[in-house]
């Protein structure tokens, strides 16, 4: 599912999908040529949970543009060590890419 | 390990989810033993999980209607009906130690508790990772895990009875969709404890506690003051509130 309206130059956009591993990860981001804002949300399980707002933060300021794999390092990045359950840096990042569309 | 065992108890959904909170403190400042508890929600309540976003999964006009409380909670995961005649619920709140590192190992532990408690009222049930319980390939119950501070808190429910209309009306689903194929479809993937045996509802919570308890020491308790004090606290300044309920 994807929806995608205009503020001036700024884009918002919402990506939705079930991932390989077993959850829906949905995505709101916020965009012009750079990330402004993404906003993640779904039923999935993420030890410690302040983790997710780390890998939101980590986002901002990117090209709209970054590639799978760079995306992915970054959410990696900013995961650490945290257990991620039914949700995946691969994950996240594919449906961010799509919401970026 | 001693335990303290928290009997069934009905509260609304705020205060449900500040109990849980509160033991947590309490067991982290080693002031409350390690903590089992059972409880039921009224009103009614439908709780989200901690990174869901109330908008997209609960119809609020529906809840209003209906006066079915709307929570986010500490956990992760979906979100649940909880029907006061239709669950029984339950929290385990130790220190993280006592458990698996490995969380789907943890929740592994807890739900064979569950499950030996179905097996005892003569329901065959199976673990199915990461956090649900099944019965002939059915779900039964659900649970979520979170550990914060030490502390491991999980909380699940165990569904005694189906009201799959309400369910998916008070779920962001709307009611023109709500077609005898979705209800029809719900139950080919969801049961009950009432499909399966005729033990009412003080005999399955009997059948938890004996399972929950087996091989542990434990007493019977009550929340004491300061943990009661501090749940009301939580259930107002922070369940009830709006930044926490539109968190995301």
């Amino acid at each position: 599912m994807q929806g995608l309206t205009s503020r001036r130059l700024i884009l918002i956009s919402y990506s939705s999908r079930k991932v390989k591993e077993g959850k829906i990860v949905k995505i709101e981001a916020e965009f012009d040529e750079f990330i402004k804002k993404i906003r993640i949300s779904g039923d999935f399980f993420l030890h410690p949970e302040e983790v997710l707002d780390d890998i939101e933060n980590t986002m901002v300021g990117l090209e709209k543009d970054t590639g799978l794999d760079e995306l992915v390092m970054k959410i990696q990045d900013a995961a650490g060590d945290a257990q991620m359950i039914g949700i995946s840096p691969e994950s996240i990042a594919m449906v961010l890419k799509e919401a970026l569309k | 390990m001693k335990w303290r065992i928290l009997g069934l108890e009905t509260h609304d959904a705020y205060l449900n989810m500040a109990i849980d909170e509160a033991i947590s403190e309490s067991v982290r400042k080693g002031s409350s033993l390690p903590t089992i508890r059972f409880y039921n929600w009224e009103p009614n309540a439908v709780s989200i999980g901690y990174f869901q976003s109330i908008k997209d999964e609960v119809n609020l006009d529906i809840c209003r209607e209906l006066g079915v409380d709307c929570i986010r909670r500490w956990t992760g995961g979906g979100a649940v009906y909880h029907d006061f005649e239709g669950e029984i619920t339950y929290s385990v709140i130790a220190p993280a130690n006592v458990f698996p590192g490995n969380i789907i190992n943890s929740y592994g532990l807890i739900c064979g508790w569950l499950v030996k408690g179905l097996e005892s009222l003569g329901i065959e049930a199976e673990f199915r990772p990461v956090n649900d319980i099944l019965v002939k390939g059915k779900k039964i119950s659900g649970s979520a895990q979170t550990r914060r501070g030490g502390i491991l808190l999980q909380h699940g429910t165990l569904l005694y009875g189906l009201d799959l209309q309400t369910m998916f009306s008070v779920l962001n689903v709307s009611r023109q969709k709500i077609t005898d194929k979705m209800i029809k479809s719900a139950e080919e993937r969801v049961t009950c404890i009432k499909m399966h045996c005729n033990a009412d509802k003080k005999e399955v919570y009997e059948a938890l506690v004996d399972a929950f308890t087996k091989g542990k020491d434990y007493e019977i308790g009550e929340l004491n003051m300061d943990e009661l004090a501090r749940a009301r606290e939580l259930a107002q300044g922070k369940y009830r509130s709006v930044g926490w309920t539109y968190l995301r």
